[in-house]
């Protein structure tokens, strides 16, 4: 017999031996995935079931591991690695290689000068804005609203279009190196820039209206996957995930790196607003706003952002670190995204270590979703926001 | 803490019913929100298509777009001296060459085989940044289909592009790329050949870069006598 305690009335799921008409079941073991379109890559769950309930859920990961902390090793250049550090979350990029380049930066003390500060919030908001795009679609996708996720796809592909004016990628950029940029930003990018995000304001509302306050999506979403804030902290949670459960917290303004101490943006918290505080509904919203608050920050740091500088100002010629170590963490759109650097003094990075969120996040996943409905996994899954390139690295 | 944080709060045998919206009579009988979303569906067939039909519509990407690397040809044959900057640079290893040299041809050294392996290049632009001939750039060709491993191994006949279809590129790399280094040293087609005979008119002999060292000594002490 399985006894879930709770808080409230005390459940007892109905016990596996006994259906009420004499037929006897049994607890039955699932694989979803690798293959299921809704894991966001190659995840599979072992899932223990009993009936329609999910008694046991057990994530297999690993198959889209590429040795990065090895391959880091193997180059024999510091700069070499950005390209593989795209690769890790490879739907927000930028953001992987902000991190990257902010703690090589501090090991080696390089200051970069203003511009290139400028250029880098605003690419990384943006990014956070296209990560949570297709975060917002495909979770809208999972649960089986289709619509929103074109839209969706709509506005993160004019926010790449603008990166690839800039980087002359559309994915993985290559774009933010050791001490500087690799290249300056087109001439048209401040405007294109403001173009996009007066046209962008009015999108979230309409996402809002399409998806967010829908009532089938409410009602696929609110109370399910519950996360409490004890719980989120236990695990380590960060990010959105965790500002879904009411946690105020936001590296961005309680660890700012690069130039954010000089942005006014508010942290977005779930409220449970349709539910219970922390459900999937919470994680959700707290994305949707999020890319309000990334808004401001583009509009403050277009304002502010000086016309002239070299952007390859700092860029040293030989990277050279001096023996340390160092651990920097950044704020990714989907939570702490922390290098552990060890330098030998040499040109060849002796390690390196990702403390990926997706990996964190992924880790609560059992925690929660014992008691929902098997078809609820599908909406856990997406309201975590997970990339398992980010997971297996 | 004494909670068991374990065990969930909540799951799907108790959803709080208190909380959900109640409907009213309007979002009851169900049309006017079927109404709205037809709206909303009415206005977006209007709106400018985004996609494009692809094979027939091609993108077209812009001079900074890093897509396949390729091998300029200038006048005829390949820039490159294999001087090995580009396979050393490459983070996945795709790229290996064997030098040779010409002593015929005033730039003297020549990759005897260049291959990229397509299945390992991650179009970073390493390549390209370190390229001291402007030799390696990145192309604009985005599509690559092959059959087979060994016909994704790209040697020096599908590598090979005439400068004049890679304009726009070099253009761009004229003018956005080392800008760093540009104050001190301009690339201009005169020094692409970067032998040492070609910098100094004086030295067009058939000298080996030794022999051509040496001279140089010799003619250093000359004029040091020549001074005293």
């Amino acid at each position: 017999m399985t006894q879930v305690k709770q808080k409230g009335p005390e459940v007892t799921l109905t016990p596996p031996e006994d259906a009420g008409n004499g037929l006897k079941t049994q607890e039955m073991v699932i694989n979803m995935g690798p293959q299921h379109p809704s894991t966001h890559g190659v995840l599979r769950m072992e899932l223990t079931l009993d009936g329609e309930i999910v008694t046991k859920a057990v994530p297999h990961i690993g198959y889209l591991h590429r040795c990065f902390e090895k391959h880091c090793e193997a180059m024999n250049d510091y700069t070499k690695v950005i390209p593989y550090v795209d690769r890790m979350d490879y739907v927000a990029a930028m953001n992987n290689e902000l991190g990257y380049a902010i703690a090589m930066e501090r090991l080696m003390g390089i200051q970069v000068n203003d511009r290139v500060e400028y250029i880098r919030v605003i690419m990384a908001e943006l990014q956070r804005i296209a990560s949570h795009l297709l975060a917002l679609g495909t979770f809208g996708l999972d649960i089986g609203a289709f619509t929103p996720f074109l839209y969706c796809f709509i506005e993160r592909e004019k926010v790449l279009d603008i990166f690839e004016k800039a980087s002359g990628a559309r994915l993985l950029y290559n774009y933010i190196w050791i001490g500087g940029l690799m290249n300056d930003v087109p001439a048209d990018f401040k405007s294109d820039t403001a173009a996009f995000v007066t046209s962008f304001r009015p999108k979230i509302k309409e996402l809002n209206d399409l998806l967010s306050y829908n009532k089938i999506f409410v009602e696929r979403t609110a109370n399910v996957g519950v996360l409490p804030e004890k719980v989120a902290i236990n695990y380590g949670i960060s990010g959105p995930s965790l500002r879904g459960s009411g946690v105020k917290w936001d590296l961005r303004r309680d660890d700012p790196y690069s130039i954010y101490d000089r942005f006014e943006f508010d942290v977005i918290v779930g409220k449970g607003e349709v539910g219970t505080l922390g459900d999937c509904w919470d994680r959700y919203i707290v994305r949707v706003w999020e890319m309000e608050e990334s808004l401001k920050i583009i509009e403050q740091a277009l304002d502010q952002m000086p016309g002239e500088g070299d952007v390859q100002e700092s860029v040293p010629k030989k990277i050279r670190p001096p023996a340390g170590e160092i651990y920097c963490r950044t704020e990714t759109p989907r939570g702490e995204l922390g290098y552990y650097i060890i330098s030998d003094k040499s040109t060849t990075p002796f390690r390196i270590k990702a403390r990926a969120p997706s990996f964190v996040n992924l880790s609560v996943l059992p925690a929660i979703s014992v008691g929902s409905m098997v078809a609820d996994m599908v909406a856990i899954i997406g309201s975590i926001d997970i990339v398992l390139g980010e997971v297996d690295r | 803490m004494s909670d068991n944080l374990e065990i969930p709060r909540t799951n799907a045998k108790v959803s709080d019913p208190a909380r959900e919206r109640s409907l009213n009579f309007l979002e009851r009988i169900y049309l006017p929100e079927i109404f709205r979303g037809m709206w909303y569906t009415l206005k977006q067939m209007f709106q400018p298509k985004f996609t494009m039909l692809y094979p027939e519509e091609r993108f077209e990407p812009p001079a900074i777009f890093r897509g396949r690397p390729v091998l300029v040809e200038d006048e005829g044959q390949e820039r490159c001296v294999a001087c090995g900057l580009c396979a050393r640079a490459c983070p996945p290893l795709a790229i290996s060459m064997q030098a040779s040299e010409n002593s015929d041809d005033p730039k003297e050294r020549y990759p005897n085989f260049f291959e990229i392996n397509m299945l390992r290049c991650i179009y970073c632009g390493y390549c390209e940044e370190v390229c001291p001939e402007e030799a390696i750039v990145m192309s604009k060709d985005y599509d690559l289909v092959f059959e087979s491993r060994e016909e994704a191994v790209y040697d020096k006949s599908k590598l090979l592009v005439r400068k004049e279809e890679l304009k726009d590129r070099l253009e761009y790399l004229r003018e956005y790329k080392n800008r760093q280094f540009g104050q001190f040293w301009n690339f201009d087609e005169e020094n692409n050949i970067h032998s040492v005979r070609n910098r100094d008119k004086r030295w067009e002999t058939s000298l080996s870069l030794v022999e051509m060292i040496e001279e140089q000594r010799k003619q250093d002490k000359q004029t040091e006598l020549m001074r005293d």
